[in-house]
């Protein structure tokens, strides 16, 4: 175990620093460079090369590419060229938003897609062909309905026909109501396309405990159904589905992206957009970097813990 | 022995073929398939003849019929400029379905032959590979597609190869896989104690077999990279105004939800429909091609 571990975590390292390399190199490629497509036609020819002798991009491209290395390893990640705030800081102000509407998907997403996928296999192995179609048909198409589409005709419905949500307002972390009432429909349009990978899984991993010996013995044993059901079935199906949990975090943060931009939430996937739309690369490089260091870790997470808990994983 | 009794057994072995008429007809007797094809026909057609359909051009303004509601003449209602949104979403579909094929034919051909050669040769070739492919699937989807748009710049074609480079790996990964599982079979072994030559194993024995699980993983890559066309240009980093794409259509109606809904539920719904068409065309693909899922 310790040593896969350790082999693991040095594949991670080097899928990092591909990444990083990666990351630099594609911005490096914008044609001209990062200054005068920022500056526009703003900035007189002296101006820029102040900014580019301040930028470092003076030098050449390989000891750009050691000392943004080197930044990297400080959490240094240099400031942003419009506000010239440090970047570090506006991720971590941007930071909890975002945490607040993945974590409130995850948990909404486990509460719906369990129980919905445990009865959708329970109705397919009682033989209910019709209902367990409607169900898993439910969930393609929550699946597939556009997370944008989806969160306009949630506003639509819920924030200006009913009223029940503010579609817009000031949203800190130091106001948790305020906070939830603003991040409920995002987490609830973020959820129906999680539910709908999670419920299928949940169906199929539970039908196929369900035909197992041990799940038969218990029913012999004149436990109830339910507890049958959950007691022995889903705990026995549960690794998958938390494998699947840890998969679909891509997903996840896509949609928060897309969520933010909507909903205007201050959280970094609108830093994001925003950096895109201003042009500040050094932002947008070191968003996109942040996005993918965050889902190669819950990668990483996910499979050491399937193999911890699952005893027929050989190493 | 002389390579004349050889020739014998090669020509007696079990040939082959690559997807025929017959396996055509077992499809559209496919209930998903028609499913699919029920959604995917009219959209289709409709979209080829909107130039003869009684509609304004995507482009026609008409300030004198801003924001109508769905009504017979126009069935999607207009925009804040007048212009017909059925005419404008039609052409949306238009950009939709190239994007989408597009997408999937260039992580069809590229994953196809990246993955056959990383899998049957193995080695560095498949280290290298496999190390690259890790590296574009250590970013979610989207966020790969805005970074390089971001830098590519907007319009048709960064954003098809923005979506294909985040597509690419999987169907390498995915290839390499099937390739992995059929190169041990039985029947591989065979062609190679007759001096089958490799390029020879490759294109008739092993490619062949990984068709069906391909063709399945591009319909679903094709309604993928449509979503991810649509999410693009909502955020207003794929196609761009006043060029019509699903996208936008539904971005232009954001500001207008409260007094003219139609602007941006009905384009999605379109979405939706191409999307699940697709899916179900993979589903059916996967029933008619996959042999233990034959009666």
């Amino acid at each position: 175990m310790l040593t896969y571990s350790l082999k693991r975590l040095v594949q991670l390292f080097f899928t990092t620093l591909g990444v990083v390399t990666l990351v630099f190199f594609t911005m490096r490629m914008i044609p001209g460079d990062p200054i005068s497509a920022m500056a526009g036609d703003n900035l007189s020819g002296a101006a820029l090369d102040r900014l580019r002798e301040q930028m470092g991009l003076n030098e050449s491209i390989l000891m750009q590419y050691l000392r943004y290395l080197g930044g990297l390893a400080v959490l240094d990640f240099g400031n942003t060229v419009t506000t010239k705030l440090p970047i570090v800081q506006l991720i971590l102000d941007a930071l909890p938003i975002t945490v607040a509407i993945a974590i409130g998907t995850i948990v909404l997403t486990v509460l719906i897609a369990i129980p919905l996928g445990t009865l959708a296999a329970y109705l397919a192995h009682k033989g209910h062909r019709m209902l367990d179609n409607v169900v898993t048909g439910f969930a393609m198409v929550l699946d597939l309905m556009p997370s944008f589409w989806t969160s306009l005709v949630c506003l639509l419905i819920f924030s200006l026909a009913l009223g029940w949500f503010p579609a817009s307002g000031t949203v800190s972390i130091d106001d948790p109501v305020g906070l939830l009432r603003r991040i409920a429909l995002p987490v609830l349009v973020l959820s129906m396309a999680q539910v709908a990978t999670l419920a299928r899984i949940t169906r199929t991993s539970v039908l196929e405990v369900l035909s197992e010996d041990y799940v038969r013995t218990a029913r012999s044993m004149g436990w109830s159904e339910l507890r049958v059901l959950f007691r022995h079935a889903l705990k026995n199906a549960a690794l998958p589905i938390v494998t699947v949990i840890g998969l679909s975090f891509g997903n996840l943060l896509n949609g928060t992206v897309i969520v933010e931009f909507i909903f205007t939430l201050p959280g970094i996937g609108n830093l994001l957009v925003g950096g895109i739309n201003s042009r500040d690369y050094q932002m947008v490089q070191t968003l996109i970097l942040f996005y993918a260091l965050i889902f190669v870790v819950i990668n990483f997470a996910t499979d050491l813990v399937y193999r911890i808990f699952d005893p027929r994983v050989q190493f | 022995m002389t390579h004349e009794t050889l020739a014998l057994p090669v020509r007696s072995l079990p040939r082959l073929n690559w997807p025929s008429f017959q396996g055509a007809n077992r499809l559209l007797t496919n209930g998903h398939v028609r499913a699919a094809l029920a959604i995917l026909v009219p959209i289709l057609l409709l979209t080829i003849f909107r130039p003869l359909l009684p509609l304004p051009g995507p482009l026609e303004t008409n300030l004198r019929g801003m924001m109508q509601p769905p009504s017979f003449e126009h069935p999607f209602g207009t925009d804040r400029m007048g212009r017909d949104l059925m005419s404008r979403t039609l052409a949306g579909v238009q950009i939709s379905i190239f994007v989408g094929f597009a997408v999937a034919m260039v992580a069809l051909c590229v994953g196809l032959i990246m993955g056959t050669l990383a899998g049957f040769f193995g080695g560095i070739v498949d280290r290298v590979m496999m190390a690259i492919t890790d590296i574009f699937l250590a970013f979610p989807s989207l966020l790969l597609a805005i970074g390089l748009v971001s830098v590519m710049g907007t319009g048709m074609l960064p954003v098809v190869l923005a979506i294909s480079l985040s597509d690419v790996p999987r169907f390498i990964r995915l290839q390499r896989s099937l390739v992995l599982s059929l190169r041990t079979r039985a029947y591989i072994d065979a062609a190679r104690t007759v001096k089958a030559s490799q390029f020879w194993l490759m294109t008739r024995h092993i490619v062949p077999n990984t068709i069906a699980p391909l063709l399945v993983a591009t319909s679903i890559a094709a309604a993928n990279a449509i979503l991810v066309e649509a999410g693009l240009s909502f955020l207003g980093l794929g196609i761009m105004p006043p060029a019509p794409s699903l996208g936008n259509l539904i971005r232009d109606g954001q500001s207008y939800l409260e007094q003219a809904w139609w602007i941006s539920t009905l384009p999605g719904i379109v979405i939706l429909l191409i999307a699940i068409g697709l899916h179900f065309l993979s589903d059916g693909i996967r029933q008619v091609l996959d042999p233990r899922s034959r009666k």
